[in-house]
């Protein structure tokens, strides 16, 4: 019998990373696909930034395990009833073959090939490929706490939440980069475009978590009482204050505000760059909340 | 029928005297701060004079469809077919994902061995013919463990004479602790 968190904030850094990096991952695919040259910094930021945070978190897995010089075991085999036995391939698939997507997407000089239609050619190739194993690696962590068979983690709509709130840490990144860089800085009909997506996103998460509420009401007694453990117990003023208000509704104000035009043009920066910061630290704390008050809450006797 | 290891406890014989958890560290090392096994207290229950207080012995329930060999990303948890689950520790990589399944908190991670850890049923004392350890040194005889097929062991006599409950069962792992919580005057003779 334990007292303690078995999971920590390593975990909780590793769920928020691999969740930016999917993100990131597929804002850029979708800008090569169907932006081509128009939306080409929007490309080139999710390229640049997914690798990292995936390969960090990776890090902190690693750093998390009690005999870390066992890991191989995990790539000795698949075990098919384990979430966590097949999220370990994704991962490793998933951050090699971005730091090739990465790679294909450095300045021409760094390339192997001649040619630069090659590159172009592979680019196109990942950029298929890529968001299949995105969704995987970001709405995996959700169905590893699903199996984990606590009160809190059970709902269905764990995968869809960390799945939504993925994308939407990725797109806040690629804006942060895309607002921040002086070179490759997005152009306004690029910050336009992942805004309103990202307005849609926020809004499918608030309606998420409404659902979860909703289903937890409906579900057995130690379902209730954990999700009471957001609503107003002892992670009440994190979920309040730094998800819902600081991480969904302020974005969501400045993000609309913005798009309706009633913010002057000097501010418009500053603004977008203020709402995408508070983006993923709200996304932070969803993955923080959602780990901590999981293990927080049991089984009701 | 197969062989089905399993605990039947019974409450009433229970004086939360903890020496189950002194001779379980005692036989199977457990790191200090840690235990394998434990005695929860129910308080006080009602006023007096009609006042009720209890004291439930566990441990892992050796569960049927165990969630914590389901959720092993190697295969180092595992069920043997005498129903006992275990731990391989050369496969065992500290992912925690088991103690985070257990319902019953059944596991912690051994911060000495960076591994799972967890009661075995005392696998080494059984093959030498003799009970496990917490079962061996429980003066109330409140603890017993044994085959739950076998209608000669004391545990399927205790089961065909007395209402049993079992813990949690909503988590859906099919746990082999069944608590007894009636009075039992005599254990009955058996294996």
């Amino acid at each position: 019998m334990h007292n303690e968190f078995a999971w920590g904030m390593l975990i909780v850094i590793y769920l928020f990373t691999a969740g930016l990096s999917a993100g990131a991952m597929v804002t850029s695919n979708s800008a090569l696909l169907f932006g081509g040259e128009k939306y080409a910094r929007i490309g080139r930021w999710g390229a640049y930034i997914a690798p990292f945070p995936i390969a960090l978190g990776t890090g902190m897995l690693l750093l998390d395990l009690g005999s870390p010089f066992n890991f191989y075991h995990l790539f000795l085999q698949l075990q098919v009833k384990s979430p966590m036995s097949y999220g370990s391939w994704s991962i490793l698939l998933f951050t090699l073959l971005s730091l090739v997507y990465f790679y294909l997407w450095l300045p021409e000089r760094y390339q192997f090939w001649s040619q630069p239609q090659r590159a172009v050619h592979w680019q196109r190739l990942l950029a298929k490929v890529m968001p299949i194993l995105a969704v995987i690696v970001a709405s995996y962590t959700g169905v590893l706490l699903n199996a984990a068979a606590r009160p809190l983690w059970q709902t269905p709509l764990l995968p869809e939440l960390f799945l939504v709130s993925a994308f939407s840490t990725g797109i806040a990144a690629v804006i942060l980069a895309g607002s921040l860089s002086r070179r490759w800085r997005a152009k306004h009909h690029e910050l336009h475009i992942l805004t309103v997506v990202d307005v849609v996103l926020v809004v499918i998460e608030l309606i998420l978590f409404a659902a979860m509420g909703l289903s937890a009401q409906l579900g057995t007694l130690s379902q209730r009482q954990a999700f009471a453990q957001l609503l107003y117990g002892h992670y009440a003023w994190m979920f309040w204050l730094l998800i819902v208000i600081c991480g969904l509704v302020i974005p969501l104000v400045l993000e609309t505000g913005e798009l309706k035009g009633k913010v002057s043009a000097k501010w418009a920066g500053s603004l977008a760059i203020g709402s995408s910061f508070l983006v993923l630290f709200g996304g932070f704390f969803v993955r923080y909340v959602i780990t901590y008050a999981g293990q927080w809450t049991g089984w009701v006797r | 029928m197969a062989v089905k290891m399993g605990f039947v406890i019974i409450t009433s014989r229970c004086i939360d005297c903890d020496a189950c958890m002194v001779a379980c560290r005692a036989e199977n090392q457990a790191p200090l701060g840690y235990s394998r096994n434990w005695v929860t207290n129910s308080g006080i229950k009602g006023r007096f004079p009609k006042v009720k207080q209890s004291f439930e012995p566990g441990n892992c329930m050796h569960c049927d469809s165990p969630s914590c060999v389901a959720v092993c990303p190697t295969g180092a948890s595992y069920k043997r077919s005498d129903g006992i689950v275990l731990v391989e520790d050369a496969k065992c990589v500290g992912c925690k994902y088991c103690v985070e399944a257990c319902p019953y908190d059944a596991r912690f991670l051994n911060p000495n061995t960076g591994k799972a850890d967890k009661c075995t049923l005392c696998i080494q004392r059984l093959e030498q013919g003799l009970q496990p350890a917490c079962v061996q040194t429980c003066l109330g005889k409140a603890r017993q463990a044994g085959d739950l097929n076998d209608p000669d062991s004391v545990v399927a006599k205790l089961l065909d004479l007395y209402p049993v409950r079992r813990l949690l069962t909503d988590a859906g792992t099919g746990p082999n602790i069944y608590y007894i919580d009636v009075p039992v005057s005599e254990i009955p003779e058996g294996k």
